[in-house]
């Protein structure tokens, strides 16, 4: 199993604690997710993301996490034969966990590159394939994980705190 | 301020007439109804005027308010200021001059349109997005059920909103100026009447938002000019007084228009109409999840302007007959360098808007957090029906009003009617 870090030094402290400790959120959200069911895909980001518009999270970290949950959703509708997404919202933060069914990632160093892609051509029809979604993800996150092998299922989480950087 | 008097909204709640039947609870896209012991009620802060109650009530328990043609009588000058769905609603052969002047026979002075200062509102436009280039896209501000859509939804977009007022309220500013300098009128004497196609232009008027005045003296809706003024089409038609009718900006009164006459400005536009388009189209911008406009035009009722509540005719046949007349009959052009100068010494920009948010459900996330996992926990326990017969809209929404002490989990007829019935029975 090939792993991927990256920490946001602000609160790489206060988040590996959490990777150790794992607390129960005090609200979880699921969805799940068909595979090339491109017409629903957003809606679980969507949906999140109101939530913690309602507990009344800035709009500007609200924006890195829709931005940031829009493309993991898409991977695993595009890239994967779809799956699960887990949303756990705690007081100070979120934790978003995309688990999909497969196939996996070769070498994720590799796919984190911006530019590398190996979307489809019914993907890049959709307007995706630009290789910029995982990139970005890690742009806008605070924590960014990703378990996957060749010929297994990936998880990808982030997390991303409710306060600003200080 | 009294709480419940804090938004003017321009419809009327008639309780005694209500049946309960839910339409309207359904219909509203900021949950803004609910059905409480029986009857309508509408929550004050959350609702923006678009009107798709009034279309889904069928017993007249929510009825469309505006001034009354009579309001004119209280100014010696008077002048109607058209909204341009005011010229789909006649039948082809009664000419759009013939329809202006109609209203001169009902007793208006004169009669002028939004759709003169469609050109220089282009140019002003432009500079706006020129002065402003961080700001993509910028988002209309015609609309105010949108900007009202805006406030209480997605707060987080006001800065894109056109801080600029709209055609019809610059017409307004602009002629009023006129007639104090060349008719010599004083100010108190002269009424500005816009003719308007939807509540939310009635409520915007009366209640205007980030406006430093008031602009207009009254907002009256075509349905209650239209009336008198087909009884009065003969005399129009024999008047033989000179008429310039603005044919070219009356497509803005259709949703697509505008976008198409912004495009020759070399200004990437988008135009999106009817409420749930809006809204979807307001979250991906929200999401950064579109791609690059310049100018966004969002209406809230179909078509356009022409598909407010308060038109006579049908939308889509209204639009047709704006094409018509803006293909077959001659346009006056409308030149003013006076309007020009007026938007550059900021005439008429506009207040930065404050937000009425109704989405935060507590002042502080911890408290707020714990709210929702209360309003999770109802949920789960509702049947997930959203069939609405407890009085909200949704299963959720009913957990929320729960939550807020607003309703009980007893209001749930589903839940009640399992009760009633024992458990195991198998019959
Ligand atoms: N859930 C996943 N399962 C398997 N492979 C994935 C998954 N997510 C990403 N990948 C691989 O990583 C590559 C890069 O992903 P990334 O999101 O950066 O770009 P993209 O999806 O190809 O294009 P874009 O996101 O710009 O539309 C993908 O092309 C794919 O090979
Ligand atoms: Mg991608």
């Amino acid at each position: 199993m090939a792993e991927y870090w990256y920490f946001n030094e602000a609160f790489a402290e206060e988040a590996s604690s959490y990777f150790l400790e794992r607390p129960e959120p005090v609200i979880v959200m699921d969805f799940t997710i068909g595979e090339r069911d491109f017409v629903n895909a957003g809606n679980a980001s969507s949906q999140i993301k109101m939530a913690l518009k309602r507990l009344g999270v800035d709009h500007d970290i609200l924006r890195r996490i829709a931005i940031a949950s829009y493309e993991a959703e898409i991977n695993e509708t595009a890239h994967a034969r779809g799956g699960e997404i887990t949303g756990n919202i705690y007081p100070e933060f979120v934790v978003i966990k995309f688990y999909d069914k497969g196939p996996g990632m070769k070498d994720i160093e590799q796919s984190m590159v911006p530019g590398f892609s190996t979307a489809d051509e019914q993907v890049r029809e959709m307007g995706f394939g630009a290789g910029l979604g995982l990139p970005n993800i890690k742009k806008n996150v605070d924590v960014l994980h990703i378990d996957s092998e060749e010929g297994g299922r990936t998880l990808l989480e982030f997390m991303i705190f409710f306060r600003k950087k200080s | 301020m009294d709480k419940e008097k804090k938004y003017f909204h321009a419809l009327q709640v008639k309780t005694e007439k209500c049946v309960a039947c839910m339409k309207c609870v359904r219909v509203c896209p900021t949950q803004a109804l609910r059905i409480r012991n029986g009857k309508v009620a509408l929550d004050e802060d959350r609702c923006i005027d678009c009107g798709r109650c009034l279309s889904a009530c069928q017993f007249g328990a929510l009825l469309p308010w505006s001034d009354k043609l009579d309001i004119i009588k209280n100014k010696k000058y008077k002048v109607a200021v058209l909204s341009s769905s005011y010229a789909g609603q006649f039948s082809e052969h009664i000419s759009y001059a013939t329809a202006k002047k109609a209203l001169l026979q009902i007793g208006f002075d004169e009669v002028i349109e939004e759709s003169m200062v469609t050109e220089l509102f282009g140019m002003m436009l432009h500079k706006y997005l020129q002065n402003s280039p961080e700001i993509r896209p910028v988002l209309s501000s015609s609309c105010p059920a949108v900007v009202r859509l805006i406030q209480v939804r997605f707060p987080s977009l006001l800065p894109n909103l056109l801080h600029l007022e709209s055609p019809r309220s610059i017409v307004a500013m602009y002629y009023r100026q006129k007639l104090i300098k060349e008719k010599k009128l004083a100010a108190e004497d002269i009424g500005i009447y816009l003719i308007v196609p939807c509540i939310a232009q009635v409520t915007a008027v009366h209640q205007p938002e980030g406006k430093f005045s008031n602009l207009e003296d009254g907002a009256i809706s075509i349905q209650n000019v239209f009336g008198e003024a087909l009884e009065v089409l003969k005399q129009a038609v024999q008047d033989k007084r000179p008429m310039d009718i603005h044919t070219r900006g009356l497509g803005w009164a259709i949703s697509r228009n505008a976008a198409s006459d912004l495009e020759e400005n070399k200004i990437k536009t988008l135009s999106v109409c009817g409420i749930p388009n809006v809204i979807e189209v307001l979250l991906k911008i929200e999401n950064q999840q579109i791609d690059h406009y310049d100018y966004i035009v969002l209406d809230s009722c179909t078509v356009g302007c022409v598909g407010g509540v308060l038109n006579i005719e049908n939308p889509f046949i209204a639009a047709s007959r704006i094409r018509h007349i803006m293909n077959k009959e001659e346009a006056a052009s409308f030149e003013s360098q006076e309007i020009l100068d007026m938007f550059e010494k900021g005439k008429f920009g506009v207040e930065q808007l404050e937000g009425r948010s109704i989405m935060k459900l507590s002042s502080d996330i911890k408290s707020a957090l714990e709210k929702m996992k209360r309003i999770h926990q109802i949920n789960a326990e509702l049947p997930g029906l959203d069939c609405s017969a407890c009085g909200s809209p949704t299963c959720i929404t009913l957990a929320e009003d729960i939550v807020e002490g607003k309703s009980t989990i007893e209001d749930c007829v589903v839940l009640l009617r399992k009760k009633m019935r024992p458990k195991n029975n198998t019959k």
